[in-house]
């Protein structure tokens, strides 16, 4: 009957791995490993990342199918284990969909994928020409219209809400940096302190120029730059190139500051870091110490 | 995965619920499969953040990797495949009923495990004296570069939990051999053997993959 | 040594062994269930205190009317986190699932039984480390976790964390024992096309659990380890990313949110049919369905993050793929009302839940779509809206599923009958109470109102006051929930062995079951949905 529960010799057919077969995979990992060591000396390049992990994976497969069986076992157990890969990889490629097609910010400047932050197109950006005072118009439509206006007049849909009022770039008056187009660069790579004008440093430098051109080109009349306006940013106009940014983030330890003082501000208390009754608690395990340390 | 039964040697009773031995010895082994498909996506997870690391900061994590130590990188994967290879021996040993034999694997096995973990301590503890430490605890001033110090954050992550699971097996491995030595498990009943040597098997592979990841590529 | 056969003398499995020692050590997955049933419950009690109390903060504009700012913080963070850790991922699974699934698949017991017993301490020793997480300084990080602020706050995150932590391998090794058992054990005649969809339902569950809860343990260790080692993986300040903390939590906690409502719809197929007495409609396209809402649940996770800074291509990818969703489960609506049309309904309190059900989930699915179109979201994340969606389809799916189930199954596993009327108006004052409680606050959050605030402006005043009056009156339903089910376990009318006529093999077996499960070991020749040769 099936439910006897005394000396039950249905074991059904159990295979024993031979110790020859045993042995022969052992063996085969031996040399892998030492295949994969040696490769890894050989300069393929990127050649390298996928060879050594089609070794190891070569290495995987006579571990899972011989010592743990699978070859021999009901097929439904390597779905089940390899299900695990699966769900893997998609964790991987969607993550990577993000981590890695992020831009500047967080890849200190360097492009991850070329295609994405491409090498710079304009050969001395800091010179007008029409291609780039029309890529700066596209740019300006789309970052610079919610405040300024659609046409740079200072009027844009949030302007009402501003006190200073965004810059009217068809005047002369109130340009805290000045009109030329180096100084429209300075701004926005810097932002103007005490309103709402933000460091746009995180749009690319061909960006940054084309929209200086641009803004330059709407003003009553258009001024031009000299070796020295230019020089006091930083260029060199016998190069080709402007060379490249710093890095567009601020410091951590800065943003910290920043932010336990506007926590306090108008509230008539003291925010200090550390102070456990702090409403944002984020000065409560940080200190100036930990942090001095440590780069951004 | 336990062992319903008496403990008189030569007869097994196997759980009522199944219909018999081999029926509850494969819903056991289809089991420890599941539990490693769990063990794959926690381990991966880590895998998953080193892949996505390397990828934003490669000059860094190159520069970090060449200070690991591929010799004893190399030494400790001899050490584990070999030791994955006696522990296939102590569980056909068993399932042919040849206990002292499969004492003797299992033994030699954890030996291995013993050995590994050596050449870990040799390892993690130059590391410590010198400041090569994961994260904000790192101060080895030779290598200063930026991100650094996140590959050393991966790589204590990953070497550490791996270690950790190899003391696990060690333990799984020593309980079997004392349930053996007591007769509880036998060429009748031998399914802890096997399932632990899953277990083992897994950490072995696991560091298939960490070995040339961090101590090779880079 | 036989087991003692079981009908007989009334034995059954709650008489078979006495006393609380033979309790705390029994290896019968129905007196586990009841013991996940109790813990759960418990719980569900401590998290809805605190609802009740941020509730009562919220019910005036200004801060500070009960709580502190801070405190109300705690609170926020225990809600969620005991509600969704340690009551809607274990409520159904580990109660009416380990009380039912053996039975249904004609099983004995579930495969491995010890690590049944096993799996409710490890889920009771995590609530036990978040409980003391509350005495011992709490958090205030919301449930969620987010780096870096659970990084630097203080306060007992670890302990909350692990808390957490433990409680997940409950869920894995739940989860492992009932995919064995529906492999493995089911009887003589169960082939997969006459397996019951609460068993279709609990499978999917069960493979979402084991892929994604392994990823919740390894970044909660991460976060402890950040927190007392700095390794620096998720802290921008050491040069790790924060986001992708947000990466490896959502892996999970998106499939997690499919983990609660799949059992959910599995006891809705398993009672509409009964009280339509029509066989379920599209058996095969509600089984599949689970596996489609399994399989979509894992590549949508980073639709909770569309204004984290994402790229646009990772926006664009998890805006489109959370869409695909909706296909499986609408699937799974459109079957339930195929089902009750041209049937003849009877709306004992089983039904009324199921068909609040679908009222609720409808509602709560819908408004997800909302949150998944991605210019939209940006207007709508950490604000009400997202809060009331979701408790529409965990509050209005899974608790509606759960209190149906408990209905349903209350004479199979008590041996008597719950009162009807004490049942509806229970069922009135949850429905009509959660309506209240959880629609103003769409309107509050589409009007702009953000998520986990203290106090808020004065034009949202009028919906947190209805929502505020609301959740009394959710509570009152509950709470006389529980009463008369106590109070009719010990002393209502006895209840037959298939007082429904329901057609899955737990009712062809005396209620309460005897120890064994079934008298005699049960062959099955029919498919479970056919009503035509059972009678009630």
């Amino acid at each position: 009957m099936a439910n006897d529960h005394n000396h039950d010799s249905s074991h059904g057919h159990h295979y024993i791995l031979p110790d020859g077969v045993a042995f022969k995979a052992f063996a085969a990992l031996l040399v892998l490993t030492v295949i994969t060591f040696a490769l890894s000396f050989v300069h393929l390049g990127s050649l390298n990342y996928v060879v050594g992990m089609l070794v190891a994976c070569v290495k995987a497969t006579i571990v899972v199918g011989v010592f743990m069986n699978l070859r021999k076992d009901d097929p439904s157990n390597t779905v089940i284990f390899a299900s695990g890969f699966v769900f893997l990889a998609i964790f991987v490629v969607l993550t990577s969909t993000d981590l890695l097609f992020r831009g500047n910010v967080y890849t200190n400047n360097k492009p991850i994928f070329k295609a994405i932050a491409g090498p710079s197109k304009f050969k001395k950006p800091w010179e007008p020409t029409p291609e780039l005072v029309a890529h700066g118009k596209d740019v300006f439509s789309q970052q610079c219209v919610s405040c300024h206006g659609a046409a740079g007049e200072g009027n844009g849909p949030a302007a009402a809400a501003l006190n200073p009022h965004p810059r009217n770039f068809t005047q002369d008056a109130g340009w805290k940096n000045g009109r030329k187009p180096s100084q429209i660069f300075k701004t926005l790579k810097e932002g103007i302190a005490g309103g709402a004008m933000a460091s746009f440093a995180t749009l690319p430098m061909d960006d940054r120029w084309a929209l200086s051109h641009y803004v330059a080109s709407i003003g009553p009349n258009i001024l031009k730059d000299e070796t020295a306006d230019l020089a006091k940013i930083g260029v060199d106009p016998t190069k080709d190139s402007a060379g490249s940014d710093a890095a567009p983030s601020v410091p951590v330890e800065w943003a910290m500051k920043k932010l336990v003082q506007e926590a306090g501000a108008g509230s008539g208390k003291q925010v200090v870091p550390g102070a456990s009754d702090s409403l944002m608690h984020y000065g409560d395990r940080l200190d100036a110490a930990t942090f001095s340390k440590q780069k951004p | 995965m336990g062992n319903h039964g008496q403990v008189t040697p030569g007869t097994y009773h196997h759980g009522h619920h199944w219909k018999n031995a081999h029926e509850e010895f494969e819903g056991a082994k289809q089991g420890m499969w599941v539990f490693l498909v769990t063990e794959v996506l926690m381990v991966g997870a880590l895998f998953v953040g080193y892949i996505i690391f390397r990828a934003m900061y490669p000059e860094a994590f190159h520069e970090a990797h060449k200070l690991l130590n591929p010799k004893l990188g190399l030494l400790n994967t001899f050490v584990l495949i070999t030791s994955s290879w006696t522990m296939v021996l102590g569980v056909s040993s068993i399932q042919r009923g040849q206990v002292s034999r499969c004492l003797a694997y299992l033994m030699t096995t954890v030996g291995f495990g013993f050995v590994f973990l050596i050449v870990k301590y040799f390892e993690y503890s130059h590391k410590i004296h010198e400041g090569i430490l994961p994260g904000g605890l790192y101060t080895y001033k030779e290598l200063a570069m930026d991100k650094v110090p996140l590959f050393f954050s991966l790589y204590f992550m990953m070497t550490g939990v791996h270690a950790f699971h190899v003391i696990l097996g060690m333990g799984l491995i020593t309980w079997v051999m004392l349930r053996v030595k007591r007769g509880e498990v036998s060429k009748q009943f031998f399914t802890p053997v096997e399932l632990v040597g899953f277990y083992w098997h897994f950490v072995d592979l696991v560091w298939i993959f960490l070995f040339p990841l961090l101590y090779l590529l880079g | 040594m036989a087991h003692a056969n079981s009908t007989s003398h009334g034995s059954n499995y709650l008489n078979h062994e006495k006393g609380l020692w033979s309790w705390l050590t029994t290896v019968d997955h129905k007196r586990i269930g009841l013991m996940y049933l109790a813990t759960v419950l418990t719980y569900f009690l401590v998290g809805g205190i605190f609802a009740l109390l941020i509730r009562l903060e919220l019910f005036t504009p200004g801060g500070g009317n009960l709580i502190t700012a801070q405190t109300y913080n705690r609170f926020f963070t225990y809600h969620g986190a005991i509600m969704v850790f340690l009551v809607i991922i274990p409520a159904i699974p580990g109660s009416i699932g380990n009380f039912v699934l053996p039975m249904m698949v004609g099983a004995k017991d579930v495969a491995f039984p010890k690590l049944n017993l096993f799996s409710y301490y490890v889920y009771l020793a995590g609530g036990i480390f978040a409980t003391l997480a509350l005495f011992l300084g709490g958090a205030d990080t919301g449930w969620t976790f987010y780096t870096p602020y659970s990084i630097r706050t203080s306060g007992a995150v670890i302990l909350v964390v692990f808390g957490a932590f433990i409680a997940g391998f409950a869920s894995i090794l739940t989860a492992l024992n009932f995919i064995i058992t529906i492999h493995k054990l089911r009887a003589q005649g169960q082939s997969w096309s006459r397996l019951p969809l609460l068993c279709w339902s609990l499978y999917a569950t069960s493979v979402i659990q084991i892929l994604a809860t392994p990823v919740l343990a390894i970044t909660l260790a991460l976060l402890i380890f950040e927190r007392v080692f700095k390794i620096g993986i998720f802290d921008p300040a050491l040069g790790g990313d924060a986001v992708l903390f947000q990466h490896f939590f959502w892996f999970y906690s998106h499939p997690a949110v499919y983990i609660m409502i799949l059992p959910a719809m599995g006891v809705i197929s398993e009672i509409i049919p009964v009280f339509s007495r029509k066989p379920i409609f599209g058996y095969k396209a509600i089984a599949l369905a689970s596996f489609g809402i399994a399989l979509v649940a894992f590549i949508v996770w980073g639709h909770h993050m569309f204004v984290t800074g994402q790229s646009e291509l990772a926006n664009f990818v998890f805006s489109l793929l959370t869409m695909f969703v909706a296909v499986p489960t609408g699937v799974k609506v459109f079957s339930w009302v195929g089902t009750m049309y041209k049937g003849s309904l009877t709306f004992n309190a089983p039904m009324k839940y199921a068909m609040g059900f679908i009222e609720l989930f409808t509602i709560g699915g819908l408004t997800g779509v909302f949150l998944a179109t991605l210019p939209i979201d940006v207007h709508l994340t950490d604000t009400y809206f997202v809060i009331a969606h979701f408790h529409y389809v965990m509050v209005g799916g899974t608790i509606m599923g759960f209190v149906g189930g408990m209905h349903y199954w209350f004479p199979k596993v008590t041996g008597k009958m719950y009162n009807e009327s004490s049942a509806s108006v229970a069922f009135w004052l949850i429905l009509l109470g959660f309506n209240l409680t959880f629609f103003p606050q769409f309107i509050a959050g589409a009007q702009g109102m953000p998520r986990r605030y203290w106090s808020y402006l004065p034009e949202f005043t009028l919906m947190n006051q209805l929502s505020t009056i609301g959740s009394w009156f959710l509570a009152v339903g509950f709470a006389w929930t529980a009463i008369y089910m106590i109070r009719d376990a010990r002393k209502g009318p006895k209840a037959g062995d298939n007082p429904w006529g329901a057609g899955t093999l737990e009712w062809q077996s005396p209620s309460p079951p005897p120890h064994d499960n079934f008298p005699v070991d049960p062959v099955v020749t029919t498919w479970p949905y056919d009503y035509r040769g059972i009678k009630i």
